[in-house]
């Protein structure tokens, strides 16, 4: 880079003494230096298509008609004093800040010197149209390498054995068993195990007992709930809708439970991807089609800029962009890990994505809005009245035809008497009762927070009925600058199916053509981007490190093979994820100890070729729902609408959410942290202040951060204090006496029988200040907090 | 870039760095540590700070810059007359009824004569000390978004306030209080809530901490509110929480994040103690409290809005926000004005701009008034920048006769102290006060973040996160530091 600069200052120096030589020079100067410069600093606004500023840069006779440029009379161009500074400011380029100094003097030169600028040159508007990256290459399985070592008992682990040799470093031994079991109850179900399964497991002579305890595990309805935690965080749920009012989501929990379902019920990952993008229209009938759909609105939404602004208004059209922009970044971020939405205001700078692909992606989303929806919990009752809806509508229809030929409105004349004429309306009349009121029998239909074409009204926010919004190209990202109407499509990724559809395409058939290029068995990105999220919840860091960016932005893979063969044999196995968690816990990678090893630690002090295993705090939840649990107060009741950690006041208007006015005793709120409330606008303190996912970003990977408020919270917040008494009273009344409560106590929160020291200091402890106040202090162990 | 790339963050350093740094290194890391709850990551300065600390005074609801600060004479002239822009206007609610002068009265401040509304008269006293920009322009007339981007610099939610960027680099001053500090409107929170200071893809330690000095708790969690919670069981537990922690510490070699932890208990019970001696007043002196308008304490208000009671309200927060400031707080947010229902006790007046404008106005000159004198008596306010600002402005046109519809495409902020120049304008707004005078050169929330952060020493463009593929900064791919104003 240092290097770069000095050969263009140089070359800046020389060509400012002789530019007056031959014109092939400046022409070259032309071609080398300043075409360059200004495709990428000018030309991404000022081109034939955009004029801004009604001026282009694109062509010779463009740049030069417009008067901005003068050959020979660098003073009379006024090019030159947009890009110069005045009072420390410029005028051009609007962004990314000003030119340097020597490329304002390179500009100067080349005016000087005749602005010579060679007919055949025509700028290019700068975009990426370079595949060649990894994550674009296809997928192909590698072989595992053959490492005829012991310790390498699966592929898995011989991809890691060999880059540890490779590194020069060496494997750790074994975690003992009562570390294993506790790792790996909490990776799988974010709870810890109880003493006594913890009890049976170390003393489980089987050698299959390790296996045995995965299968539990997984078999297990807590691992879904867990497991949705993260799926939830990546793609922003949250229970109210986030800006200004934030209004309640009452009906967004399906959403929440349906993920959990998929989750337990190990549902194919294509099945997963596709119902969420396009559930309706490739599976119809079925109730998972449509709340599936919920991932489509899981994100913020502006209720004032969709109720109380019209569309035709800038503010309205940018709350509509801007919510199609989420749509479609929530959509690519987690499925193919590729940050499309940098192309909303340029082409992408790193990766190929171009204006034009981008907003054809914001056209498949061009007729959704967020909204409740409709639908059958039972897939029976939803193709009954699919059948119903559609005879009424032909019976209604054909008897509106008679009725006008009757009323001699058609042209079609009728013969029929009076009579005829009579019965025959009123059989058709008969008919519609007859269905409207088997319609009606029906059994009543759920509601879910979706995307969704048809709801009732609401101020401005009108649906659509299914015909999509045009979407143009705006320049700058800015709606008062529309360029060409967009073409609905998916991205050129090589090898991958036609990626523009045809722009009569309907609504549902867009979002089934991105649904299905999606889950393509040529998608470069969207296996390697599931298993490495699968991966990293495991070691607590991606074989890419940047789970939703596996673009030019994002981290390189450590493991590139592995990742593809991880990828490969979850597309080409039965798509499941819980085959993939075997396969991970069950490897020696995994089983490590979590030990420091000052050797290994030397060259490779961040673990990333995975030497040992990554010592990990708990999650808000997972600490939450610890607490829940040695307390003896968790209610596991599953799914339904969100409990209240908040006093709810004034919803007339924008709610208040009230944390210090909730009393944590109520027994409604004993249930795992998944089925909370989230409220966007105001997120809960205490699971913020330990790193809780914010719902308005896409989190593919949690903060650990460790703060004196985190601290406070522990030791302070009033749930802590009720469980305390909880915990307390639950020891009281399963044990005696004070010792037996104390290596109880013990056993619950580290799943490791006390030490005699131990038991003596928390003793003395507990008949001085008494059990609440030793439960209390248990909660805040580091034992308790992390995992080893 | 193309190597692996972490969060250049401390949680980074403090979960990744092992036996990479020597052990006297690495005691010296913690030591620092312990000394300060978090460093910040800009460890050298860009170029020499003006300004350590920054007081960030935010109107929520939008107050109106033509009846505070941007005097104009034409609407006195053509008051009552149809509208006229010259050009198709849209705003919020439609507000376009004929020109409306504002019902208070302007006159001149000051060495430079600047007109100020009646309602603030109060700051009439720092005119000389501050700087107007009276060409402002937002993006949106929406609240939510207008207050995410003058609050974070993005009008979408999910990006940290300019408080969580500043503890972010340049960290704490202290090791007993929060770096950034929160003042809400104790009715309410003006649009999006505590979404305003949170750090979002920053470190937790980056958010704003909300205080609310009235509360049993005015830190959450702070104390614990139980009845079996007593001070002897406190300090014994908190040292066989200590022990219990060293050891599982000592047992786990090259973990920092365990000493840590360790330490983050010391400091808590350090905030413990120093919390409540900064939010206490009662030691404040008699003409203290009466010139921060805190002399009628106990009083009871009557229903309506009225200029006592906004300035008690507002004035608290500000007596506070220099208590904590001195204490080694480096930034503090104040907010005034709730969510934008009703009755009114927010900026928003679509109906009657004397009713509420006026009141509200009062009580945050009288506030305000009394920060910048009592900060320039204990020679803080050379190094402690004051930004007034808000959503967006109001329009000259009226709404219902008696109200003010949004005005995003133009509006005031002032800036004080911290190396700013004093008795100036930069930018002026046109005639109406319905855009910028020149429209090709406004000033955006970009540049008073750029300036705010080149005071403090930082380069915003050098001050980024990479998050989810994107470089990111507060100022996105923008922002001026705007060097007239500056000393």
């Amino acid at each position: 880079m240092m290097i770069r600069k000095v050969i263009l200052v140089a070359v800046l120096v020389s060509c400012g003494l002789h530019i007056t030589g031959t014109s092939t020079r400046a022409e070259d100067l032309f071609r080398d230096r300043i075409a360059p410069l200004l495709e990428r600093r000018c030309v991404g606004c000022h081109n034939d298509r955009q004029r801004e500023g009604e001026y282009s840069l694109q062509s010779a006779q463009a740049a030069l008609d417009d008067g901005y440029i003068l050959p020979d009379d660098p003073a009379g161009s006024h090019l030159l004093d947009l890009i110069t500074p005045e009072n420390g400011k410029t005028a051009m380029p609007k962004n990314n800040g000003s030119l340097s100094v020597e490329e304002v003097e390179l500009i100067r030169d080349w005016i000087r010197g005749g602005a010579k600028w060679p007919a055949d040159v025509r700028l290019e508007v700068p975009k990426v149209g370079d595949f060649d990256w990894w994550s674009y290459k296809p997928l192909a399985r590698p072989l595992a390498p053959v490492m005829n070592d012991s310790w390498a008992k699966s592929a898995i682990d011989d991809f890691v054995l060999a880059k540890l040799n490779e590194k020069g470093l060496t494997p750790s031994p074994p975690a003992d068993r009562r570390t294993l079991i506790r790792r790996v109850t909490y990776d799988l179900i974010g709870l810890p195990p109880t003493p006594e399964e913890v009890a049976t497991f170390v003393s489980d002579t089987d050698p299959n007992a390790y296996l045995k305890l995965v299968e539990r595990l997984l078999k297990s309805e807590r691992y879904g709930e867990h497991w949705a935690r993260h799926w939830l965080d990546v793609a922003k749920y949250a229970d109210s809708c986030g800006y200004d009012k934030d209004k309640l989501r009452p009906n967004a929990w399906p959403y929440r439970d349906y993920v959990i379902r998929s989750l337990n019920e190990d549902k194919p990952y294509s099945r997963f991807v596709q119902e969420q993008i396009a559930g309706d229209i490739l599976f119809p009938d079925t109730p998972d089609g449509i709340v599936g759909l919920g991932f489509i609105a899981a994100g913020p939404w502006d209720f004032i800029g969709h109720v109380e602004v019209s569309e035709a208004k800038i503010d309205g059209k940018v709350a509509r962009n801007l919510d199609r922009d989420d749509m479609v970044s929530g959509a690519f971020n987690t499925f193919c890990s590729l940050t499309v939405q940098c192309a909303r205001c340029h082409n992408h700078k790193f990766d190929p994505v171009t204006q034009e692909h981008y907003y054809g992606l914001q056209s498949v989303f061009a007729a959704v809005d967020r909204a409740n929806r409709r639908f059958d919990v039972d897939p029976k009752t939803a193709k009954r009245r699919r059948e119903l809806t559609g005879r009424l509508n032909a019976l209604t229809a054909a008897k509106a035809k008679r009725d006008s030929i009757y009323l001699g409105l058609a042209s079609e004349p009728s013969s029929d008497s009076n009579e005829a004429r009579r019965d025959k309306i009123q059989s058709y009349s008969d008919q519609i009762t007859e269905v409207e009121s088997e319609l009606h029998a029906l059994p009543p239909q759920a509601s879910v927070y979706a995307a969704a074409t048809s709801f009732p009204p609401e101020g401005n926010f009108q649906p659509t009925g299914g015909k999509p919004r045009d979407v143009f190209v705006l320049s700058r990202g800015e709606v008062t600058l529309p360029g060409t109407l967009a073409i609905p499509g998916v991205l050129p990724l090589s090898g991958v199916l036609p990626w523009q559809f045809s722009p009569e395409l309907g609504e549902g058939q867009r979002r089934a053509k991105l649904a299905e290029w999606f889950v393509d068995h040529d998608n470069p990105l969207v296996w390697r981007s599931i298993v490495n999220r699968i991966w990293q919840y495991h070691f607590g860091e991606g074989i890419v490190a940047t789970p939703n960016d596996l673009g030019r932005m994002g981290a390189l893979p450590t493991h590139p093979e592995l990742l593809d063969w991880l990828a490969v044999e979850f597309r080409d196995g039965d798509q499941s994820m819980k085959e993939l968690h075997r396969m991970i816990v069950a490897s020696n990678t995994y089983q490590q100890s979590s030990a420091d090893n000052a050797m290994n630690s030397a060259i490779d002090s961040g673990n990333q070729f995975l030497w040992r295993a990554s010592r990990r705090r708990l999650s808000a939840e997972e600490l939450r729902d610890s607490i829940l649990i040695v307390s003896g107060a968790m209610n596991l009741e599953m799914g339904g609408p969100g409990y209240y950690l908040f006093a709810l006041e004034k919803t007339e208007h924008s709610p208040h959410f009230e944390y210090h006015k909730f009393d944590p005793s109520d027994k409604a709120s004993h249930r795992r942290s998944i089925y909370r409330f989230i409220a966007r606008s105001q997120p809960n303190p205490y699971m913020t202040t330990l790193d809780c996912a914010d719902s308005s970003q896409s989190t593919p990977r949690r903060n650990e951060t460790l703060t004196s408020l985190q601290a406070l919270a522990l030791l302070n917040n009033k749930f802590n204090l009720v469980m305390a008494e909880k915990f307390a009273s639950r020891l009281e009344s399963e044990n005696a006496d004070l010792q037996s409560q104390v290596r109880q106590a013990m056993a619950l929160v580290t799943q490791r029988p006390a030490t005699e020291t131990e038991v003596r200091e928390l003793l003395v402890y507990a008949e001085t200040h008494g059990v609440a106040n030793l439960c209390r202090l248990l909660f805040n162990l580091s034992e308790f907090l992390f995992v080893d | 870039m193309r190597e692996r790339n972490e969060m250049n963050n401390r949680r980074s350093f403090l979960t990744h760095c092992g036996a990479g740094f020597g052990a006297l290194a690495l005691n010296a890391m913690l030591q620092h540590e312990a000394a300060a709850a978090n460093d910040g990551v800009v460890q050298v300065l860009h170029h020499p700070a003006k300004a350590k600390r920054v007081v960030q005074l935010f109107m929520g609801g939008a107050a109106s810059h033509i009846d505070l600060w941007d005097h104009k004479p034409m609407l006195e002239k053509h008051h009552g007359q149809a509208s006229d822009f010259g050009e198709k206007v849209e705003t919020f609610q439609d507000g376009l009824g004929p020109w409306m002068k504002s019902p208070f009265k302007f006159s001149p401040h000051g060495e430079s004569g600047k007109m100020l509304s009646e309602v603030v008269e109060p700051m009439g006293e720092h005119t000389d000390d501050l700087a107007f920009i009276h060409n402002m322009v937002g993006k949106s007339g929406v609240h939510s978004q207008a207050t995410y981007l003058q609050a974070t610099g993005f009008q979408l939610p999910g990006f940290p306030g300019m408080g969580s960027w500043v503890s972010y680099g340049l960290g704490s001053m202290n090791d007993n209080l929060p770096t950034f500090v929160v003042l809400p409107d104790h009715r309410g929170f003006a649009s999006n809530g505590p979404k305003n200071w949170g750090s979002a893809f920053l470190p937790a330690s980056a958010q704003g901490t909300a205080i609310f000095p009235q509360r049993d708790n005015p830190i959450e969690d702070l104390s614990a509110q139980a009845s079996f919670v007593t001070k002897a069981g406190d300090s014994a537990g908190l040292s066989l929480l200590k022990r219990m922690n060293r050891r599982y510490q000592e047992e786990r070699k090259g973990d920092s994040r365990l000493e840590a932890r360790i330490r983050s208990y010391e400091l808590a019970a350090a905030m413990q103690l120093s919390a409540p001696e900064a939010l206490d007043i009662s030691g404040e002196s008699q003409a203290t409290m009466k010139m921060y308008g805190l002399d009628r304490i106990g009083a009871t208000y009557p229903a309506e809005i009225n200029p006592a009671e906004e300035a008690e309200y507002f004035g608290r927060k500000c007596l506070i926000a220099r208590r904590l400031l001195e204490r080694g707080v480096r930034f503090v947010q104040i907010w005034s004005g709730n969510d934008n229902g009703f009755p009114r006790r927010n900026w928003d007046s679509h109906e009657n701009i004397q009713r509420d404008h006026g009141p509200l106005a009062r009580g945050m000159a009288v506030g305000t008034a009394a920060l910048l004198k009592d900060l320039k008596q204990r020679g803080m306010l050379e190094d402690t920048i004051v930004l007034w600002t808000t959503e967006f402005g109001r329009m000259p046109s009226s709404q219902g006769g008696t109200g003010r519809d949004h005005n995003p495409y133009v509006f005031t902020n002032w800036l004080c102290g911290g190396g700013i120049k004093g008795g100036v304008t930069h930018g002026a707004s046109d005639q109406w006060g319905y855009k910028p005078l020149d429209r090709s050169s406004p000033t955006q929330v970009y540049d008073i973040h750029a300036t705010i952060l080149h005071q403090l020493g930082i380069d915003h463009k050098r001050l980024t996160v990479r998050h989810n593929g994107i470089d990111r900064r507060i100022t996105d791919v923008h922002g001026h530091v705007l060097t007239n104003i500056l000393t």
